[in-house]
């Protein structure tokens, strides 16, 4: 109201305010970068894969698959196949030949499936821009596994609805 | 600007000087009542001296007590206007009770969205090939027994879409390839489809086939491969 009251009053009130103001929100942005992270820092170590895009599809819940990551390479027909989500040497697939892949898919599916008997499906996570026989190439891998023929096989897409 | 403040300095005076003499108002009349209720208590006491003595003396400790505490309250809190202060507590707990709730629903908020986003993949069931050279496939032809409609994949991307008894119709585009697939399985009422896709087309085209193949209302989808160029 007046200028007396003011520079009485409002100084007081302010710094009370200020204090208690500066505090909460600097604790809500930390609690939210915190989150922010730990969600970021989850995803990392996964491989970043740019699925086929379509209209329909199922969802299936990644952590009951055996998961087979296909990504493309330099070249146009350059491409490499990964056991699992992540990024780990030891889970490329070596070799150029077709035939030496689908070996080591087929004792990669045999094995995990061996180990966990309750997985129900095959995942395949293949990027759109992958060739159809690297793709096929993976398939006839799991096909290679007796025990991966008597599970479901699925090929991850990206839902555009 | 000086005429203003010297507008608002007589009035600041104003409260300033009011606010003393209301807490003299409070600081009296709070005294001033219980004596008063004393007072009415001597002069009716004039007929009953004994009981109305033994009232007072019951009174009087307890009430002293009473008003000197809330004497001491008052004085200490009102001679500043400062009276305010209460109010400002209260809005501060105001202001304390809906900062944790939005914090809370903010977090509630980006836990869903990033759960959404992973929802966002989803699958398409496909059978299991057999484990053959694709080009032995091509030269087996099972497609004697049912109307069918096929989807040839070719080397450089492009759809080619026929039925059992049409002909290879080229089809530059994913929606025209839809619209003649889902054409041919009208016309025809085929169940089954075949894709036949070069090993060397791209994996999204043939997931486009699927989609749609799904999306038109195929019982069977089969798929084949194969390295001949069309």
């Amino acid at each position: 109201m007046s200028s007396q009251e003011t520079n009485d009053v409002l100084p007081r009130r302010k710094s009370d305010d200020e204090a208690d103001l500066d505090i909460t929100p600097m604790i809500d942005i930390t609690f939210l970068l915190l989150a922010f992270f730990v969600m970021v820092s989850k995803m990392d170590p996964q491989l970043p894969v740019d699925l086929p895009q379509a209209l329909n599809g199922d969802v299936i819940p990644e952590k009951n698959c055996v998961v087979l990551v296909v990504l493309k390479g330099a070249g146009d027909d350059e491409y490499s196949i990964y056991k699992g989500l992540t990024k780990a040497g030891a889970d490329k697939i070596v070799g150029d030949d077709p035939v030496e892949q689908e070996e080591q898919i087929a004792q990669y599916v045999e094995e995990t499936l061996s180990r966990n008997p309750t997985i129900q499906t095959i995942l395949i996570k293949a990027e759109g821009e992958v060739t159809t026989g690297a793709v096929e190439t993976v398939k006839r891998g799991v096909a290679g596994s007796e025990l991966g023929l008597t599970r479901k096989l699925y090929v991850a897409v990206e839902s555009t609805q | 600007m000086t005429d203003k403040e010297k507008n608002e300095n007589p009035e600041a005076g104003g409260p300033g000087d009011d606010s003393p003499s209301e807490s003299g108002e409070f600081g009296l009349a709070a005294p001033t009542g219980k004596f008063g209720e004393s007072n009415s208590s001597d002069r009716s006491g004039v007929g009953d001296p004994a009981a109305n003595v033994s009232k007072t003396a019951a009174k009087t400790p307890g009430d002293f007590k009473q008003m000197n505490w809330k004497g001491f309250e008052e004085e200490e809190e009102d001679p500043d206007p400062s009276v305010s202060f209460g109010d400002d507590s209260e809005t501060k707990r105001d202001d304390l009770d809906m900062t944790p709730m939005v914090d809370v629903v903010f977090l509630l908020l980006i836990f869903f969205m990033v759960t959404a986003s992973f929802t966002l993949q989803k699958s398409i069931e496909q059978p299991p090939s057999k484990i053959e050279d694709p080009s032995t496939n091509v030269i087996e032809d099972p497609e004697d027994e049912d109307d069918y409609v096929e989807v040839i994949i070719d080397q450089t991307n492009t759809y080619y879409v026929t039925s059992r008894d049409a002909e290879e119709v080229e089809a530059p585009s994913d929606r025209e390839m839809r619209d003649r697939m889902r054409d041919a399985k009208r016309t025809t009422g085929a169940p089954r489809l075949i894709i036949n896709a070069h090993v060397e087309s791209m994996h999204q085209k043939v997931v486009t086939v699927w989609d749609a193949g799904n999306a038109a209302g195929f019982d069977e989808i089969e798929m084949r491969t194969t390295d001949e160029d069309y």
